[in-house]
């Protein structure tokens, strides 16, 4: 990382004497200065200080904190997904713009369909602070009649409980359309046995059927841990490696398994769950086109879809690139880096409004 | 001691026109003139979609779960007149993209209707409410030396004072205008 320069940290103090300090995790001044705006909003909001000695002493002790790397998201409790301000706690993965891109543009092309069925089922694995499910019933249920039935499930104790916490705050502002099922529930997606499992802890298939939730799903979204381990030391930034969990980032280690296919672990079950539960649409994240180049591979190895197609970061944006085809016969839609991989098969098509 | 209810700072009303809406019909004028309520202010610019480019700015290098970032930044570009507007109010990047598209079409606007935008229109009304409150500011002082004046000297001719007060405001104008 390059050092600050000494102009950039006078012209900081000459504003505020706290910006220098913000410069540390922000790294240039726009950012620095955005992050204390949205700190002394957050005192004068939530924080119990009284008077403005303890609002400055806490405004203190924030700054401090944020500039140990500690992400902004945990200080101030709450991250933005679409229209929604997600609860965020130390121990959960902090949700993703890029994911509530890939979410929005997906429900923007369910809700061109003119042929959905009147009732969807739609599962998200690997769900953390719960966020797919909410966001995706939100933006659906707006401008379509239709009833879902919305299931995530996580193997961590804290985000099912964070999730579920969630759900009850939408719910206390009235939020979740009624007619619609969104439940959480604590399973493990991987079905292999693995060192330092903890057997407490149910197969994703069993605990479907022991709570007695339907065994096929029309929809199936996950936002797996997707960075090998050497990728975690190199490409992910300080704020992410000490404080957010490595469970939600770095899939779990198995016998004889390179580095890049333990970074992949999660997809050829993923595509084996989506098989099982005869999902008409699969999307996953990916952390680069790479990536989604090997998970399109898998996809088309398991020769059930009718359709692939890799997004890029910004799916639906106006500036609509015309789909390259990379060195696969894929279709790259969208602008910035690839993030994730959409499937299709069935009835899929036709709510995707793919033509066949 | 204040309740701490009272050093929070004032929260804001929401202020739909829905809520506005009942309070408005019991208004009754004290004057036979009638009230008028509604601005005259132009209606608001709506750019379509397809004249916009919009762009979320992010630095290179990996995304998604390797980085975290917390600029939500929005950047619109007016196609046809190539005006470029940047919002990061917010933490949310859909608010942002509301406000970005507010600003990018009161600068369409501006650039459209020049002095007759819905921004100009609204300047002038505030800065004409301004000279008026501030030329009330003046009189009241005005009268005020007055009383003054006119108890310092104790019944001096109507015309004196009158000189007396003129020249005291000539004085006394630059002083109150810093």
């Amino acid at each position: 990382m390059p050092r600050l320069p000494t102009s950039l940290i006078r012209a900081a103090r000459l504003i505020d004497p706290l910006l220098p300090l913000l410069l540390r995790p922000c790294r240039d001044l726009r950012s620095a200065q955005n992050e204390l705006r949205w700190l002394c909003e957050h005192i004068q909001n939530h924080a119990g200080a009284r008077n403005i000695t303890e609002r400055t002493a806490l405004l203190k002790k924030l700054v401090q904190e944020r500039s140990t790397g500690k992400p902004l998201q945990y200080i101030l409790g709450t991250e933005f997904f679409g229209d929604f301000e997600i609860e965020c706690r130390p121990g959960v993965l902090i949700p993703r713009q890029e994911t509530a891109a890939s979410i929005t543009q997906l429900v923007h092309l369910l809700r061109k369909s003119k042929s959905l069925p009147p009732e969807l089922r739609i599962l998200d694995l690997c769900t953390g602070t719960g966020c797919i499910p909410l966001l995706f019933q939100d933006e659906l249920s707006k401008h379509q009649d239709i009833r879902l039935e919305l299931l995530g499930v996580d193997i961590s104790k804290k985000a099912i409980q964070l999730a579920r916490s969630n759900l009850a705050k939408l719910r206390s502002q009235g939020k979740p359309t009624a007619g619609n099922k969104i439940s959480f529930m604590r399973a493990d997606v991987l079905d292999d046995a693995r060192e330092g499992y903890d057997h407490e802890i149910p197969k994703l298939m069993s605990a479907l059927e022991s709570q007695h939730k339907s065994s096929t799903w029309d929809i199936l979204i996950s936002n797996p841990p997707y960075v090998s381990p050497s990728e975690y030391w190199k490409t992910t930034t300080r704020s992410v490696r000490c404080f957010e969990p490595q469970l939600a980032l770095v899939p779990p280690p198995s016998h004889g398994l390179k580095d890049l296919d333990q970074g992949d672990r999660f997809y050829p079950r993923l595509l084996h769950i989506a098989r099982d539960v005869a999902a008409k649409i699969v999307l996953f994240e990916v952390a680069d086109l790479d990536q989604a180049l090997r998970v399109t591979g898998m996809a088309r190895q398991a020769g059930i879809f009718s359709g692939i197609e890799i997004w890029r970061d910004d799916p639906g944006g106006s500036a609509e690139l015309e789909s390259t085809y990379a060195s696969g016969d894929f279709p790259i839609v969208g602008s910035g880096n690839g993030r994730s991989v959409l499937c299709w098969r069935g009835e899929g098509a036709v709510w995707l409004g793919k033509h066949v | 001691m204040l309740p701490p209810s009272l050093l929070r700072l004032p929260l804001r009303l929401p202020s739909s026109p829905s809520s506005l809406s009942h309070l408005r019909s019991p208004i009754r004028a004290f004057t036979t003139t009638s009230l008028n309520l509604q601005k005259h202010f132009p209606p608001r610019l709506v750019i379509p979609d397809s004249d916009i480019e919009e762009n979320f700015l992010k630095g290179s290098g990996p995304g998604g779960q390797k980085i975290n970032k917390t600029s939500s930044a929005v950047q619109l570009k007016h196609l046809p007149t190539g005006i470029v507007v940047k919002c990061q109010e917010t933490r949310s990047r859909s608010q942002n993209r509301k406000l970005a598209r507010k600003t990018l079409a009161e600068r369409v606007e501006e650039l459209m209707l020049g002095d007759e935008a819905r921004t100009r229109v609204k300047a002038r009304e505030r800065s004409r409410k301004k000279a008026s409150a501030e030329k009330k500011k003046r009189r009241k002082y005005r009268a005020l030396e007055e009383a003054k004046a006119a108890e310092g000297t104790e019944g001096g001719g109507e015309g004196d004072g009158d000189a007396a007060v003129e020249m005291e405001k000539d004085t006394i104008e630059p002083g109150k205008g810093g």
